[in-house]
């Protein structure tokens, strides 16, 4: 286990590291006073680290110990630790970022519905292209599986918020380190497109078997790490007269979905549309496919449009509360909403 | 089952010239192919105009914009104005004689097919399938307009939820198989839609916000796309025609007695509605003798 894992303070871990105590094992028989002439601290503070640290030694052991009780099972307190480390797939709005602790999150499955014209194909388009964020610059650096059942994604527009995503980056370098070569972006809009799998699918049993497939498919091309389905509903409200079929049909592919977004810990996005719902003899709207296909996502979140704004609210999800935040679809694609822009430039003219 | 590789397909969707730069600039270049755009619109408001005169200009070589193809033109409201392509296609043949010097003409190249029911329609599909496959002539199909949706199932179905649902579902099927048509053939396709007056402010789920406008005025009138949320949930993107009288007012000489003699102009304007490859942008046109031109403002 390497010191940065420790559950202590980024000055503290930086000087441990520059210090060169970069694994755990070199702490342990280390005596608090060596610790604070090296790291030129207190010697409180030195005793408060190496406790953390014998801590955490013993933790491992533990834990390494101990799961032998189901081949592959994992106590709560690991599973914690890894859900910290796991890299979420940004949105490239930071509103709705921060609604969603840092982005689209892997090893789940995340619902996003709304009404036609909303920005569900924006924000999948968005998401192949930001899973490609190389790591230097926090993304992920993987590929995207977008499997396109309406035949709504457009190569030009994928092309275009590819490139402003590389304006972006390089800019974000640019700040990084002024004269610094190796910061530069090497990626090229054309390697972002040549990433992204695009599988168009005509009628249901195609995206069956597609996804059927999947595993096949992912298992030879282990840095996919996010697929798209846009959208899964499109040819499942056709052709099916006895509801059962269709309900059992979808059920075993959210099913599969979910055992390849924990198995090859990727992110799996579906799109979905929106149906009016008739109860007490009125219409409302809600997410299509019905009620059983709603317990299918682990989390969902909803399009929809405030006023002249667009807006996304989380509506389910077992870690993240409620909450709503705004969001446009602008040239360079998925972006924070305007007018909060204006807010916080005009907040900044102010002060 | 194998990945399409994006950049082996031209990175630009190959798209059909509306046969005016005005308007070609707002859609960005036209209509685009292996896509389903809806045309919505009240009567009257240069809906079939814009078909008939798409149906000629997918005959233009792509070097100006066009497919070089024939167009598949199936209508359900009748009579055929046979006239008025007529008129377009003399007009066309007039601008671009280097294209038809083997003594055929631009309406050897529009193939028109009434339909009657939802049913038919479904049922013609298929059709069509072999048809486009096996056309001999010079330009193959690659547009197919349907014109108007609206019209079939309007009038076939009650409004009892039973009714809907049935109806829905053959919105997905038939959306589904010009989808497929779409991308077999890389057709472009056109479907008309019509409108809907909305009776009250935000009544129910006609009220509901479909795309970039707020709500859709046609008329002086606040109007909705007919069929419903299920059918918009078919169509990759939306256009919308919207047409309102404007009087001249430096006409107005004298008092109220005068009001007769006040001129009026019909303005129309497009909109994108909602497109996945287009932001929201409008410009006004005019339909004239030669066609429907856009108007720089």
């Amino acid at each position: 286990m390497e010191v940065w894992k420790l559950p202590i303070s980024a000055t503290q871990k930086g000087k441990l590291i520059s210090a060169g105590y970069t694994s755990i094992s070199s702490l342990s028989s280390l005596p608090s006073s060596d610790l604070a002439r090296d790291l030129n601290i207190s010697d409180s503070e030195a005793q408060h680290i190496l406790k953390i640290a014998l801590q955490g030694c013993t933790r491992l052991d533990s834990s390494s110990g101990n799961h032998s009780v189901v081949n592959g099972a994992q106590n709560a307190w690991d599973m914690f630790h890894e859900e910290e480390s796991l890299i979420r797939i940004t949105t490239s709005c930071a509103d709705l970022d921060k609604i969603l602790g840092g982005g689209i999150n892997c090893k789940e499955v995340t619902e996003i519905g709304g009404v036609p014209g909303i920005g569900k194909t924006q924000m999948g388009i968005q998401l192949a292209v930001n899973v490609q964020i190389p790591l230097d610059f926090g993304g992920l650096g993987g590929k995207a599986i977008y499997i396109d059942t309406e035949g709504s994604f457009m190569v030009e527009r994928a092309l275009q918020i590819a490139e402003a995503c590389i304006e972006d980056m390089s800019e974000y370098s640019g700040f990084l380190c002024k004269d610094f070569q190796a910061g530069q972006v090497k990626l090229q809009p054309k390697d972002i497109l040549e990433n992204i799998y695009y599988f168009r699918i005509c009628s249901y049993t195609e995206q069956i078997a597609l996804v059927n497939y999947l595993e096949k498919f992912v298992s030879e091309r282990k840095d996919v790490k996010v697929i798209i389905v846009d959208s899964v509903t499109f040819h499942f409200r056709q052709d099916f007269d006895y509801l059962a079929l269709r309900t059992r049909i979808l059920s075993g592919m959210a099913l599969k979905l979910m055992k390849l977004a924990k198995m090859f810990n990727l992110a799996v996005v579906l799109l979905n549309q929106v149906t009016n719902k008739y109860t007490e003899g009125s219409f409302h709207l809600t997410l299509a496919l019905g009620d059983s296909w709603s317990h299918s996502c682990t989390n969902r979140i909803i399009l929809y449009w405030n006023g002249n704004e667009r807006y996304a609210y989380i509506d389910k999800s077992p870690s993240l509360r409620s909450a709503s935040a705004p969001y446009s679809v602008t040239e360079r694609g998925i972006r924070n909403s305007a007018s909060n822009c204006k807010r916080v430039k005009m907040m900044g003219t102010i002060t | 089952m194998t990945p399409q590789n994006l950049l082996k397909s031209p990175l630009n969707t190959q798209k059909c010239t509306l046969g005016c730069p005005v308007l070609d600039r707002c859609l960005d270049g036209g209509i685009p192919c292996n896509s389903v755009t809806e045309l919505v619109a009240e009567s009257g408001s240069g809906k079939t105009q814009l078909c008939l005169q798409l149906s000629l200009m997918a005959q233009l070589p792509s070097s100006l914009g066009g497919l070089a193809s024939s167009s598949l033109y199936i209508h359900t409201e009748f009579p055929f104005p046979i006239r008025r392509l007529h008129q377009l296609s003399t007009s066309f043949q007039h601008l671009h004689p280097q294209l038809y010097v083997h003594g055929d003409n631009p309406c050897d190249y529009v193939f028109v097919r009434s339909v009657y029911s939802a049913d038919q329609l479904l049922d013609i599909m298929s059709k069509a399938e072999f048809f486009i496959a096996n056309l001999k002539t010079r330009l193959p199909v690659r547009l197919v307009v349907i014109d108007s949706i609206a019209a079939l199932f309007r009038s076939e179905f009650e409004n009892t939820p039973c009714d809907l649902k049935r109806r829905s579902s053959l919105f997905f099927k038939l959306s589904g198989k010009l989808k497929a048509l779409a991308l077999r053939f890389n057709l472009a396709v056109v479907v008309t839609n019509q409108v809907v007056d909305m009776v009250e402010p935000n009544q129910g789920v006609n009220g509901v916000r479909v795309g970039n406008l707020r709500c859709l005025y046609s008329s002086g009138r606040r109007v909705c796309p007919a069929l419903g949320l299920a059918w918009a949930n078919c169509v990759n993107s939306r256009l919308f025609l919207s047409r309102y009288e404007e009087v001249d007012r430096e006409e107005n000489g004298g008092g109220k007695g005068q009001r007769d003699f006040l001129c009026k102009r019909t303005m129309r304007q497009l909109h994108v509605v909602f497109a996945p490859h287009l932001p929201y942008s409008s410009c006004e046109f005019v339909v004239t003798r030669d066609g429907v031109l856009g108007v720089n403002i």
